[in-house]
């Protein structure tokens, strides 16, 4: 168990980000598990995706479910915080205490709402340096992190490379294609076409854009799953009923599951975040400071990697993932790579899947052992 | 101790490969022999095989191994990457072994290939006197259960060599544990030997 911590950081010069613009002494919220120890080799920052927060392996204070990768990360698990020291933080732009949009902007002392500048994932990146450095930490033993939790990977490969003794990038990519662009563009345009949105000014008012939030994350939902999971999930099955209503009712079992999703989701998501760190997976593209070169984007790493992809997964398909992989090899790193057959679809690096829990932890372990 | 007495396959292979080389083994199994050169010959190596359950040992191990087909994921490498490639008892089971020879040159100044020989003079008097797929302890899998597609004698592959202008330099012959010189075709290699094992190389 891990308390939430927060601490301010780029207190005394600011962290200029991508778009123009800077933060500064901006607020980062993580939980740690395990212990530095004293030669401080064996940290592992753990970096969550879109919708994830730093409550990795603890109950969600909202929700009071199990944390996300609880179990990847925990005493014996395949990231066993008896062995090593877990970071996990949220990312700036996030809304579960690190400064996003939510947060109070300590210019005008209020919520920055629409005025937080766009941010890309290698601001992310920067900031979390920040909180390692503020941590003590000159090398980090291992990144991970899958999805939007990859990209910070490869961020941190590319731009902090002496920094990173190892790296896990899970179901992800150098870059968005159209079509995750499109399918964000759905969930952005959704929020904003929810009255309630007000042009983000929703703090102080009694109304807020659950609706918009909650059609995006049903969206985005969809594609995190496979069609033969949806299929054997849920197939044609009525919900609750033995007949169609012949309304527009959740007839479905899959149309009430997504309604769930969607409704339970605004509990804890706030729209404005949603908006900015789609935004900011939308503009990653590794090699955009290497003229789109992905070897140049690599060319200062030595860490050892592995790569996971997922058979099922549509959103970051393998092709995407061997991509990167062809880039490491390019460049002649120790990279190793798995594709992990299952049906779950994107969504299944946070979900049980045995053959992934070994390869992490068979990787993590031999390599804390050559260290 | 003499690395060939540790193992006779590995030894032999060890022998060829100076220190300090980086070497990538195509149809790298569960890691041992990577993991022998490792130990021995301070390699920097690389593996790729194709079974996952095989890959998770490799990883388990701390070896690098990418889950790939030797068929189709060779391509993703640049030339001369690696100072060596290895491809034992693999050639005989690839879709096309003359692509997969082709890109073994390309990414590697050298290639260590090994394979059963299907011109082993018990391989030819068990389908002479038995009229069956003949079945050894290095040819293990009844006809139709086999995963090897394309079976070859060591004149056979000494002629594709030659088609394809990769230069054999080393030849070995396992069973007594030696190398040699290549120098040309050999009717005592190509009859006595279960196992072609050569170096070559290209330009």
């Amino acid at each position: 168990m891990s308390e939430n911590k927060i601490v301010t950081l780029a207190e005394d010069e600011p962290l200029n980000l991508d778009g123009g613009g800077s933060l500064s002494k901006f607020k980062t919220a993580y939980t740690t598990y395990g212990k530095l120890n004293d030669k401080k080799n064996n940290s592992i920052l753990v970096c969550h995706a879109l919708t994830g927060d730093q409550y990795v392996a603890s109950d969600h204070p909202i929700t009071k479910k199990n944390g996300w990768w609880s179990m990847v990360v925990g005493p014996d698990k395949p990231i066993d915080t008896n062995k090593f020291f877990v970071i996990c933080p949220n990312v700036i732009g996030g809304c579960m205490g690190s400064t996003g949009p939510k947060e109070i902007n300590p210019e005008n002392g209020k919520e920055f709402a629409t005025d937080f500048p766009v941010i890309t994932i290698a601001d992310m990146v920067r900031a979390q340096k920040l909180l390692i450095d503020y941590l003590g930490i000159e090398k980090i033993f291992c990144v991970t992190g899958g999805s939007m939790g990859g990209m910070l990977v490869l961020e941190w490969l590319s731009k902090f490379p002496e920094m990173v003794h190892s790296a896990v990038p899970i179901a992800t990519a150098t870059n968005h294609s159209a079509q995750n662009i499109a399918l964000n563009e759905l969930a952005r345009q959704s929020i904003m076409a929810d009255p309630n949105w007000q042009s983000g000014n929703y703090y102080h008012s009694d109304k807020k854009p659950m609706k918009g939030l909650s059609v995006a994350r049903m969206a985005a939902h969809i594609s995190y799953l496979s069609k033969e999971a949806l299929q054997s999930k849920f197939g044609r099955n009525l919900q609750d009923k033995n007949s169609l209503d012949y309304s527009f009712d959740a007839d479905f079992q899959i149309e009430s599951y997504l309604r769930h999703q969607g409704f339970t989701f605004v509990d804890r998501f706030d729209a404005n975040s949603y908006l900015y760190i789609t935004r900011a997976m939308d503009y990653f593209d590794v090699s955009s400071s290497n003229n789109g070169s992905l070897i140049e984007a690599f060319k200062n790493t030595q860490s050892k990697i592995l790569c996971v992809s997922f058979t099922s997964d549509w959103l970051y398909p393998t092709s995407e993932n061997k991509k990167i992989v062809k880039v490491f090899n390019s460049l002649g790193l120790n990279v190793s790579f798995i594709e992990i057959e299952t049906e779950n679809g994107h969504d299944s690096f946070l979900l049980d899947e045995p053959k992934f829990f070994e390869a992490i932890k068979g990787f993590i372990n031999s390599t804390f052992e050559n260290l | 101790m003499s690395l060939i007495n540790e193992n006779k396959d590995f030894g032999v292979i060890a022998e060829l490969i100076p220190n300090n080389a980086s070497v990538i083994d195509v149809g790298c199994n569960d890691g041992s022999l990577l993991e022998y050169l490792r130990e021995y010959k301070n390699i920097d190596g690389r593996g790729m095989e194709i079974d996952q359950k095989k890959v998770q040992l490799c990883l388990a191990k701390g070896i690098s191994v990418i889950e790939g087909d030797a068929d189709t994921d060779l391509y993703d490498y640049p030339d001369k990457l690696f100072d060596y490639s290895i491809l034992t008892y693999t050639l005989q089971a690839t879709k096309s072994p003359k692509t997969v020879m082709q890109q073994l040159v390309r990414i590697s100044k050298k290639a260590i290939i090994s394979f059963p020989n299907f011109g082993h003079w018990k391989i030819g008097a068990s389908l002479l006197l038995n009229r069956k797929m003949p079945v050894s302890k290095k040819l293990s899998y009844s006809w139709h259960e086999t995963p090897n597609l394309h079976f070859c004698t060591i004149n056979d592959f000494i002629d594709l060599c030659e088609e394809l202008e990769i230069k054999i330099e080393k030849k070995g012959d396992l069973s007594n544990k030696k190398l040699s010189n290549f120098s040309g075709k050999n009717f005592l290699d190509s009859y006595f030997n279960e196992v072609g094992l050569f170096l070559v190389s290209k330009d």
